[in-house]
């Protein structure tokens, strides 16, 4: 127990009324992220540790944005009306956006001090991911590539083999049929194909395909590769018998036991494990692989963008960047949700992420197909958000079995070239 | 001279036109403020190409009108709605004063019943919204398992678009039901009970005939005002179909509120959705006038 006497009381108004003072030489950071499900806890985390190491520095978090989207609206709308954070987690599809609009500041001068980008874990194709416009308009704090969940309870009533999982999608969409054929409201599986084009993307870098041509003035999904990618999904529909769920009703299936199989980003994994019944036994595995040589995956995820024109606050600003995408915050971040570290120190040290991969198969998968993830595809202009619009419209009708593959892969083609800036 | 001709009656009305637009003035301001300017700077905006963040805007005249007629998602909207305006408020309305009457002439719980069809307006409709998910999720929901004991294959209420209008008009009714029950309550206990008695010694003898010839007549501002309120609320249905399909799939569950916040606020084209936002207005506007031309003529102000 303190004794309250009065010099005590009066050393207590003494030391109140020095506070304000002391935070006045310190700095408030203000920070932005988005999809708070995903990342509010760790974001917490990341502060508590960040504010012990540097005391004069102080982080306040204001309301998340729900996902991607609306993030980039947010600061969007702020850069008008005033009120920017000074650091900003952005979708890695969405810096493009930013970067057209000049609000991103250029980290390049910050990650040449310090002995180098590539000494503090920074590695080429982690800064490639956030390089647009010939600026560093952001750093990668987690990254995501999709995989593959598994209900292994309804796996094995269906026949198949917990250790020998499909790695072709033939013996995938068979899996699939015969999961769906067991009756009493289960369903196969689940190609998280709707919400935005990155598991369609995800088809067509399988196949070796791109977006758009080299120059980015016309369409490059209209091939061969395109049209492989969406009878993919049309044959998911007949002989994997995928019904055309939303994405919140596909993962409600699944977590209550009714659904086989679930293709969708990593990131889900910490709050499939949250989220799952008793009737879930959860596996995650690779994608397949649809060409060996060729075939890619899209790296989703988020970046930090710095923000703040201030010189002073953007050296606070860099000290939070540095350390959430440094090997500490990501060794919180990978922890906290399911997606991979974007430091190359973090996962190889003991101290940091080595142990949990070992003690971890979940989420071994994603850190496996990393070499062969390149960046999500960021359309140019103005109207990225309705390209994807476009691309996810069509696919709904051939998942509806409303128009045949090759119509709707024209007609798409047709949509998104129409929306390309001319 | 100026003030020699100023007659003592022309003095006294130019002060009391000051004086009523003294105290007319506080409300007027307000009502520029807050609903006239926005409105008018709404549609001075339908004519720029103004997008969010961008730095500058250009004059583009009709464009965004012109482009409207050419828009699929648009068109399928305006459709959409129109659909959900005419099947919700016809049956909101008919299965409200169907309830209502049947409250009103019962003689216990009658507070119990008001709250109970009450109970859905309160409630928050995004949270609601979540329980009607999973009432109507195609495997696990049990809209679909009480469907399969009978016998009939499982639907696919919301993923379908065959369906999902169905089902967003479906909740529309449960959302609006308790409000025009208890709209009509409060009229039907206006209407004087002697009222019925003479029209029963008058010959009216059948409960339908009583109904015809004279509650039905008396609750005609009841009715206007319900239908006014109902076509509005239903004409700005956003909520469900932001929590429950975000318009798909393939725009079948598009409306217009929802279209207008996807252009200005996913797009960023404010120009294109302030030119949606003046045609809701105008929508708006048109169904109240055609209202209150056919409505108020025939209402019987008691």
């Amino acid at each position: 127990m303190i004794k309250t006497s009065r010099r005590a009381t009066l050393g207590l108004a003494l030391g109140a009324m020095a506070q304000p003072a002391l935070a006045q030489s310190g700095i408030e950071l203000v920070v932005h992220y988005p999809m708070p499900a995903f990342f509010k806890d760790v974001m917490e985390k990341v502060a508590t540790e960040f504010m012990e190491a540097n005391p004069g520095i102080r982080v306040r978090y204001p309301a998340p944005s729900p996902n991607y989207e609306d993030g980039v609206q947010t600061v969007l709308r702020q850069a008008v009306a005033g009120g920017l954070p000074d650091v900003s987690f952005q979708g890695l599809n969405r810096l493009r956006a930013l970067t057209e609009r000049r609000l991103p500041v250029d980290l390049s001068p910050w990650l040449a001090r310090d002995g180098g980008a590539d000494a503090r874990g920074w590695s080429a194709p982690v800064r490639g991911l956030g390089h647009f416009g010939g600026i560093q308009a952001g750093l990668a704090f987690a990254a995501s590539n999709p995989v593959v969940y598994y209900n292994l309870n309804l796996v094995r009533r269906a026949g198949g083999d917990p250790d020998k999982l499909p790695t072709s999608w033939d013996d995938l969409l068979a899996l699939s049929g015969r999961i769906a054929a067991l009756g009493e409201g289960t369903s196969g599986m689940h190609f998280r194909w709707g919400g935005d084009d990155w598991m369609f993307s995800a088809l067509l870098y399988g196949y070796g395909g791109r977006m758009l041509t080299e120059d980015e003035k016309d369409v490059a999904f209209g091939g061969p590769e395109g049209l492989a990618a969406i009878r993919l999904v049309d044959r998911m529909v007949k002989e994997g018998s995928m019904q055309p769920l939303t994405v919140d009703a596909a993962l409600q299936s699944f977590y209550a036991g009714k659904l086989g199989i679930f293709a969708g980003t990593t990131a889900y994994i910490a709050s499939m494990l949250r989220s799952i019944g008793p009737s879930v036994e959860l596996r995650t595995a690779k994608m397949p692989v649809i060409n060996a040589a060729r075939g890619r995956l899209p790296t989703g995820g988020n970046a930090a963008v710095m923000l703040t024109r201030d010189t002073a606050r953007q050296e606070a600003a860099w000290k939070f960047i540095a350390f959430a995408t440094g090997p500490r915050g990501q060794t919180i971040m990978t922890q906290g949700t399911g997606y991979v570290p974007s430091n190359t120190i973090a996962p190889t040290e003991e101290r940091y992420l080595g142990g949990f991969y070992r003690e971890n198969p979940l989420f071994r998968p994603a850190m496996e197909q990393l070499p062969i993830s390149q960046p999500w595809y960021a359309f140019p202009g103005t109207n990225g958000v309705r390209v994807t619009e476009a691309i996810v419209n069509n696919l709904a009708r051939v998942v509806e079995q409303r128009a045949t593959p090759e119509v709707a892969l024209a007609d798409m083609a047709q949509d998104v070239k129409r929306l390309l800036p001319r | 001279m100026s003030e020699a001709r100023t007659t003592p009656a022309l003095r006294w009305a130019l002060g009391e036109a000051a004086a009523g637009w003294l105290l007319a003035a506080p409300a007027a301001t307000a009502l520029f403020l807050l609903l006239l300017g926005p409105s008018l700077a709404l549609i001075a905006l339908s004519f720029t190409d103004w997008e969010l963040g961008a730095p500058g805007l250009r004059w583009i005249g009709l464009d965004n009108y012109a482009e409207l007629l050419d828009d699929r998602t648009f068109l399928t909207a305006l459709r959409n709605t129109l659909v959900y305006v005419g099947v919700v408020m016809p049956i909101s309305i008919a299965l409200g004063l169907g309830i209502a009457l049947l409250v009103e002439g019962g003689t216990r719980l009658r507070a119990a019943f008001r709250a109970i069809y009450f109970l859905p307006v309160v409630s928050l409709l995004v949270a609601m919204a979540t329980a009607w998910q999973y009432l109507l999720h195609p495997t696990i929901g049990p809209v679909n398992r009480l469907l399969g004991m009978l016998g009939i294959a499982p639907i696919n209420w919301l993923g379908s678009s065959d369906w999902v209008m169905t089902s967003l008009c479906a909740i529309g009714v449960w959302e609006n039901i308790g409000y025009v029950v208890v709209l009509f309550m409060a009229g039907l206990t206006a209407i004087p009970s002697e009222l019925h008695a003479a029209a029963e010694v008058d010959g009216a003898r059948s409960p339908w005939a009583r109904f015809r010839l004279v509650t039905w007549p008396l609750l005609g501002p009841t009715t206007l005002f319900v239908v006014t309120i109902i076509a509005i609320r239903c004409l700005r249905v956003f909520d469900t179909v932001a929590a429950l399909t975000r318009g798909g799939p393939n725009n079948a569950s598009e409306v217009l509120l929802h279209v207008m916040y996807k252009e200005g606020f996913s797009y960023f084209r404010i120009g294109y959705s302030a030119a949606i936002t003046a045609v809701f207005l105008a929508v708006v506007l048109a169904l109240m006038l055609l209202q209150n031309r056919l409505l108020d003529r025939r209402v019987h102000y008691a």
